[in-house]
């Protein structure tokens, strides 16, 4: 359609705003509450318009156009009125700098001036220089503020991480309000009192950490002033570069925007154009990123130990060093653990040196437990080709979405933003889990089923399907027979058993399951890690199959799908990660090449153990050289997420200390071994010979899900885990990826320590009244195999009789939940719950 | 009862008014919430306990009825079916009553109203001068009307309209019969309510709502409170018309929780109307369903915003929103909604009873039927008020209000409550209608009427409006919650004598910008007692600023309490009234006050004999010499 904008006619598009159609053509109209991905609000009144043939001024970033339709924007009263109400917002917010006379005199002192408490001006404020309030001033041609100025005297609010909350600059424009709920789904700051009193709060005052925030930062990033601010940025200086790259914090792969000053990281922000993240990002990506670059736990410098002490030395010395003492071993004796952290070419790279310049067959990484490695092997088994590859919008655009085993709104913040999307367009979320969580107030339906009673569930729903649809489609396929066969040993008695859910609410979840086309199956290692996960496996793709459903198994690590790609297209024989592991506890191994987190080896005997990483971890006492790894940031590659997207990024600074990136350090190492075809001097060097040996790979494709309906019987067993009286509580182990190849996160940065400490074992109030326990004691948990030290949370999700604890690979062995199961001569199988007894420490 | 039609209803009519053909004598007892404050509960549980001594039951009924409007003089009991009027009922006079009046037929003297002009006693409601210029078509049943019980509402030709309807007109008949009448809704604006119920219907959809707006927040204003509490079967028979002629299923009357017994009884309304089949599935046999909901309000006056209003019933803080879509196009949950005010909903039924030739001879050119005001303030007949559109602001409050208290000068009307203007005297002419009230700078609103006299300062009664809106106010867009405060910071100023030169060019400007900028109708409309005081009673704001005086001799802090010392007698009342102690004298002297520790009280002038009259106030330049006198008094001693 045509409207006119100032006499100048526009073509736009229906549901346009007359606000979004001005920016498009560069006009400018000024506003503070608008924000591009928030409904619109008119608040701050300075978007106004008039519009021929309507009453007053109206709201450009509220009023649609319409055909024909002709706007003024600029008429002299239009810019008296809002000159007007700007002096009206001015005379609530600090503004003696904003009309200052001297406000270009004063920029020698204004960084030393900032370091007051309360923001009185401008150049008290940290957000001098990014402020919108202040570019509008600049527009309206504010120089006085007729209005005697009041200063609200507010708190400023220092008590949760990350940021702080400064009412007395806010000017309730409501985008933290709106980002919270429309974006997030968190909802926890609203407007508190009404009339002139108004402000933004949380519920009963409380901290945001009380109110059920999640740190994920949206609000500092809409605020249009300085009441967010992020804390680390207070006494910053602006920056001089900006540059983007990926988030390695989780398997989505946010883009971020680094903010950088004489070459070191100022912050990061999520991308307003990342194609994942689209202006989204979590605790992770927002906060942690400076942090985690420049953790005083990075490694500068090449060690070796000389005479049972580790000394620094350079790099030719220590690759030397190494190269030598590694041709010693070779075969069975050796071992290899790499990174799903690792770019697509240090994967490769990982794989080649270990083939090639160690001889072995036994490389791995903790890519074997994830999701997507029980699906995949679930596959291989039964000769089924699903395909991986999904989009990230297919989860908005879906009219079902059953989600289990993932905490996704902390596992995977931008899924979660795609499940409300849906769930807001009118989608049913059905969730099943042992432990609830805050993203279940959008459930149509939660299932709180027994941990690993996933097999139960589906198997049941299938068999509610065959009972409701008597000649499905699928009845076609030959295997449709014997697996409908095997389901009528399944009864109903077992299902409510075993998962512990009514029929009743299983029949109506069931309802909304079949009623609907485009359902997508989310699951996560809470499922897949269970002790009967891969049974599971089977029975969610025969429902998937008769539901004609998608699956989209829910990965932890950022380069997990590339990895595991690497791993498919370059198949491995030899020993798996908890299998290498086990051999370097036992001896059987004789020398390990640690390239990523593992568990403290407090017991292995080792001839040599090298590590290379950007951080330092406890096996770093038993390690005879440690090589300084340069982090995602320092070096540029490629990762695949969890859609399958090709995610390429760039360095964004100088590597820190003598830190060389992984490909660096293999390829010399590898020629210093005497081995040729490691010549690379840059990543796209090893991306050219990955595309040589395997054609296919980096082919984006979206494979279609396998036309041919394959079913598979299923056996009924007695899958249920039991506690007894030596062991009464039920642990479920939740799988997190608060680390950074050896960095804890929720260890080593404070703010995500407070927020979700990984030694916490959460608990119900009841069962910690009953033991006498209180929330920050440490106690003991014991399982048949182990025990280990942890701290009690008491949490109102826990349901009684139960406990959680999240596993990280490079724990403290006295932390580490790794301990709490039991080696066997097969390896490790890391279930997601154990049976266990809490009592007090020590 | 359950399953009731057409022939049922009438059957039941029938059957009521049988029953009470019998002129069984009635003592209604008015049980309105002014009658209310005043205790009428224990009247009407005395009356009941003292039948029930003299085991007169078979001979006459208590009922507590509605709101009779006249709650000046409360609590009230008229004695049908001769429409004896009682005023100011006390327990002692109980058993007089019984005796004399039900028993003996003897009139009680004692009970009547006396007319304060001719000072004659007057026997029969109607002939009250309070009820006499009124035209109550709307609030005249609820002196007969029990609201807890449906029957009462049935025999008086109740939900007689809704059968009509149901059986004899389409939804376009009932919405022609309602843009013919010409009613325009009685909550603010005026729009055409036929037009608005078209506009709802034209949208396509499968679910529409009504909504019944009872969230009347005006200072003073209180009449769909008491239609709600003395005749909620008229406005919920006017809801199902409507909700018939839009074509919605669902509907819910929005009451704020301050109002208890509106609450209580439209509930009871609501279940007593579903048990006899007038709501639910199937209404009176015909294929019509519709069902109400209440919805109790946490009483913010900016919820009577059509749209906040929704958003409150939706769960959500009650901010306005874009208009347009309007609520008609996009309401509730996104559906079609239609919004009236209660007074509105109740003028349906009687619309469609009486026929629209009837109704539109009442009223105006463009505002037709009637109006209900709550009429309060310096008057004397406080109370509700129902009078037809045109009638003059004079007629209201001289010949049904009884005048100013205390002899006093008329000053001003403030109507259509915070959001309306003040009307000076020179206006008390006007023909009161939408258009009228509109151009005077004021607005009908929902029908506050305060009156103020000459002891009112025009000044402060900004201030105090603007206090109002400033709390109310939502708090989403800048002009109105920013703008409103600055006007009280500044009214306030004012007041305190610290007004400036360009005080009154700031208020207008301001005024202005908040006019202009505001999102919704509170703040659009929020300057309007600024815009009119200034308008007309400019000089009183320059008083205030220039000379730092306050005409009106109310802001404390630019008057003074002086005893006059030729007309103190020396009696020694206001000394010892005194709270500070600020007087000093002795017997048969004269008195003095002590202006530096006088806390302008008052207390003094109030206890001043009257015939003594030796307590004045002053200000201005007499002030500032009284002042000055008392400092050097001070300094002497």
């Amino acid at each position: 359609m045509n409207i006119v904008i100032d006499g100048q006619e526009i073509r736009c598009k229906a549901e346009q705003t007359i606000l979004e159609v001005a920016r498009e053509k560069g006009i400018y109209i000024p506003s503070l509450c608008d924000h591009l991905r928030l409904t619109p609000f008119s608040g701050c009144r300075l978007c106004i318009v008039e519009i021929l043939g309507r009453k007053g001024y109206s709201s450009s970033c509220s009023t649609c156009v319409e055909e024909g339709m002709e706007v003024k924007t600029k008429t002299r009263s239009l810019q008296k009125l809002r000159r007007e109400i700007l002096e009206l917002i001015l005379s609530e917010h600090p503004n003696a700098c904003l009309i200052c006379s001297e406000k270009d005199n004063c920029d020698e002192y204004k960084s030393t001036i900032r370091k007051v408490g309360e923001a009185t001006g401008c150049v008290l404020c940290s957000n001098n220089g990014r402020c919108e309030l202040q570019d509008v001033v600049k527009a309206l041609k504010i120089d006085k503020v007729r209005f005697p100025s009041v200063y609200r005297n507010f708190e400023v609010k220092k008590g949760d991480p990350f940021f702080d909350r400064n009412y007395n600059l806010c000017i309730l424009c409501a985008r933290c309000v709106r980002v919270c709920h429309e974006v997030r789904g968190a909802s926890t700051v609203s407007f508190v009192f009404r009339g002139s009193e108004s402000v933004i709060g949380t519920i009963l005052d409380k901290t945001l950490l009380d109110s059920g925030c999640q740190f994920c930062g949206a609000c500092v990033d809409v605020c249009p002033t300085g009441a967010l601010t992020e804390r680390a940025l207070k006494y910053e200086t602006l920056p001089d570069k900006e540059t983007t790259t990926i988030c390695p914090l989780c398997s989505m792969g946010c883009e971020l925007e680094i903010k950088l000053k004489d070459g070191r990281i100022l912050s990061s922000r999520p991308s307003g154009t990342g194609a994942v993240n689209q202006g989204q990002a979590c605790v992770k990506g927002r906060f942690l990123i400076k942090d985690l670059v420049y953790s005083p736990k990075r490694i500068h410098k090449p060690l070796i130990r000389v005479n049972k002490e580790l000394e620094e030395v350079g790099w030719e010395e220590a690759l030397g060093f190494v190269a030598q003492r590694l041709k010693k071993f070779k075969g069975k004796d050796i071992g290899l653990i790499s990174s799903p952290q690792a770019s697509c070419e240090e994967s490769f790279l990982f794989r080649k040196f270990a083939r090639e310049a160690l001889k072995t067959e036994n490389s791995d990484s903790t890519a074997h437990f994830s999701p997507l490695a029980t699906y995949m092997e679930m596959a291989r088994v039964n000769g089924l080709k699903p395909g991986l590859n999904f989009r990230i919008k297919d989860i908005s655009e879906a009219k079902v979405l059953f989600l289990v085993g993932s905490e996704i709104a902390v596992s995977h913040p931008m899924i979660w933003l795609e499940v409300l999307k849906a769930v807001r367009a009118g989608a049913k979320l059905i969730v099943a889990s042992s432990i609830e969580s805050f993203l279940t107030r959008y459930s149509s339906f939660y299932l709180r089923i027994k941990p690993g009673s996933e097999f139960y569930l589906f198997s049941f729903l299938c068999k509610a399907f065959l009972e409701k649809e008597q000649e499905p489609d699928a009845s076609k396929s030959d295997s449709f027979e014997p697996f409908k066969k095997s389901l009528e040993k399944l009864h109903s008695s077992q299902v409510f058993e075993f998962t512990g859910v009514r029929e009743e609410d299983l029949k109506e979840a069931s309802e909304f399951l079949f009623r609907e086309e485009s359902s997508i199956f989310l699951f996560g290692s809470g499922m897949t890690q269970s002790p009967f996960g891969s049974q599971s496996v089977s029975a969610l793709w025969n429902l998937a199959s008769l539901t004609e459903a998608r699956l989209f198994p829910l990965g932890l690590e950022n380069n997990l799908r590339g990895e595991f790609e690497i791993g498919e297209k370059f198949s491995r024989k030899g020993l798996t990660f908890d299998q290498i592991i086990g051999a370097a506890s036992s001896g059987e191994i004789k020398a390990l090449y640690l390239a990523g987190p593992v568990p403290e080896l407090k017991k292995a005997k080792m001839e040599f153990l090298v590590l290379q990483d950007s951080f330092k971890s406890e096996n770093i006492k038993m390690a005879d050289a440690v090589l300084p790894a340069a982090t995602f940031a320092e070096t540029d590659g490629t990762f695949i997420n969890n859609e399958g997207r090709i995610q390429k990024f760039g360095r964004v600074i100088k590597p820190v200390g003598e830190a060389k990136p992984d490909w660096w350090i293999i390829s010399r190492l590898a020629q210093k071994m005497g081995k040729k075809g490691f010549d690379f001097r840059t990543p796209s060097g090893i991306m050219e010979e990955m595309r040589k040996a395997s054609p296919s790979f980096l082919n984006v494709s979206y494979p279609e899900q396998q036309k041919e309906k394959k079913f598979l019987p299923l056996t009924f067993g007695r899958f249920s885990v039991e506690t007894s009286k030596a062991y009464p509580f039920l642990l479920c182990v939740e799988y997190n990826l608060d680390f950074y190849r050896n960095l804890s996160l929720s260890q080593e940065i404070r703010g995500l320590k407070i927020l979700r400490d990984s030694r916490w074992i959460k608990m119900n109030s009841e069962d910690a009244e009953r033991l006498k326990l209180k929330e920050g004691e440490t106690v003991v948990v014991e399982s048949l195999s182990g025990k280990i030290n942890s701290v009690v949370k008491i949490s109102g999700l826990i349901p009684r009789g139960m406990a959680a604890a999240s596993l990280l690979w490079n724990e403290e062995a006295d932390f580490s939940v790794f301990n709490l199961f039991s080696p066997t001569p097969q390896g490790i199988h890391f279930s997601n719950v154990l049976p266990v007894k809490i009592k007090r420490g020590k | 009862m359950d399953d009731i039609n057409l022939t049922k209803l009438d059957e039941i009519r029938a059957k009521i008014s049988q029953l009470r053909e019998k002129q069984k004598t009635c003592i209604t007892v008015c049980g309105g919430t002014g009658c209310h404050a005043y205790g009428c509960l224990e009247v009407a549980e005395a009356f009941k306990e003292e039948i029930g001594k003299q085991n007169l039951q078979d001979l006459v009924d208590v009922k507590t009825t509605g709101c009779h409007g006249f709650c000046e003089r409360g609590p009230i009991v008229v004695i049908q079916p001769e429409g004896i009027f009682y005023q100011r009922i006390q327990l002692d006079n109980i058993k007089d009553v019984i005796s004399k009046t039900i028993i003996n037929k003897e009139i009680i003297d004692k009970l009547l109203y006396i007319d304060p002009r001719t000072k004659e006693k007057i026997v029969q409601e109607k002939e009250v001068p309070f009820y006499k210029k009124q035209k109550r078509i709307i609030f005249g049943n609820n002196g007969f009307i029990d609201p807890t019980d449906i029957k009462d509402y049935i025999a008086l030709e109740g939900y007689k309209a809704l059968t009509k309807v149901l059986f004899d007109m389409t939804s376009e008949d009932v919405m022609g019969e309602i843009k013919a009448s010409g009613l325009r809704g009685r909550g603010g604006a005026g729009f055409l309510t036929g037009k608005k119920w078209e506009i709802c219907h034209d949208v396509e959809s499968d679910k529409k709502y009504i909504v019944c707006n009872a969230d009347e927040g005006d200072p003073g204003a209180y009449m769909d409170r008491s239609l709600l509490e003395g005749n909620p079967h008229s406005v919920i028979e006017g809801m199902v018309i409507g909700a018939y002629a839009i074509g919605a299923s669902e509907g819910f009357i929005y009451v704020r929780m301050e109002y208890p017994l509106a609450v209580e009884n439209v509930t009871i309304a609501v279940e007593q109307a579903r048990k006899l089949g007038l709501l639910g599935k199937s209404i009176l046999g015909s294929e019509f369903q519709f069902d109400i909901h209440i919805f109790k309000g946490a009483g913010a006056f900016v919820s009577g915003e059509e749209t906040s209003l929704l958003a409150s019933i939706e769960g959500k803080r009650a901010f306005p929103r874009q208009r347009p879509p309007f609520p008609a196009q996009e309401g509730l949950w996104g559906k079609p909604t239609n919004i009236n005010n209660v007074e509105t909903w109740a003028n349906v039924p009687l619309i469609i009873n009486k026929g629209t030739e009837w109704y539109s001879k009442i009223g105006t050119r463009n505002s037709k039927g009637t109006k209900i005001f709550s009429l309060v303030g310096k008057i004397i007949n406080t109370g509700l008020v129902e009078v037809p559109m045109g009638i003059k602001l004079r007629e209201i409050i001289y010949d049904i209000g009884g005048g100013i208290k205390d002899g006093k000068k008329f000053k001003a009307v403030q109507t259509g409550g915070p959001s309306g203007g003040c009307i000076p005297a020179e206006m008390l002419d006007l023909p009161i209608d939408f258009e009228t009230l509109a151009q005077a700078g004021s607005m009908m609103g929902s029908g506050g009427m305060i009156v103020m006299d000459e002891d009112t300062c025009m000044v402060d009664v900004a201030r105090y409006f603007l206090n109002f809106t400033q709390e109310e106010s939502c708090g989403k867009c800048v002009p109105c919650r920013v703008g409103t405060k600055q006007f009280v910071d500044i009214l306030t100023r004012i007041t305190q004598g610290n007004g400036e030169e360009e005080d009154i060019k700031k208020l207008e400007d301001l005024a202005k910008t908040v006019k202009a900028g505001s999102f919704c109708g509170l703040g659009q409309t929020a300057p309007n007692p600024v815009i009119t005081t200034i308008r007309y009673f400019r000089d009183e704001y320059e008083a205030h600023i220039k000379e730092k005086s306050c005409p009106a001799l109310f802001c404390k802090d630019l008057i003074v309490y002086y005893i006059e010392p030729d007309k103190c007698v020396g009696c020694l009342l206001c000394l010892k009234s005194c709270p500070v102690d600020a007087i000093s004298g002795e017997r048969k002297k004269v008195h003095l006050i002590n202006q530096e520790l006088c806390i302008k009280c008052g207390a003094c002038l109030e206890v001043c004999p009257a015939k003594v009259g030796a307590v004045s106030k002053y200000t201005g330049k007499k002030r500032d010499r009284i002042l000055k006198k008392s400092s050097v008094e001070r300094a002497e001693k």
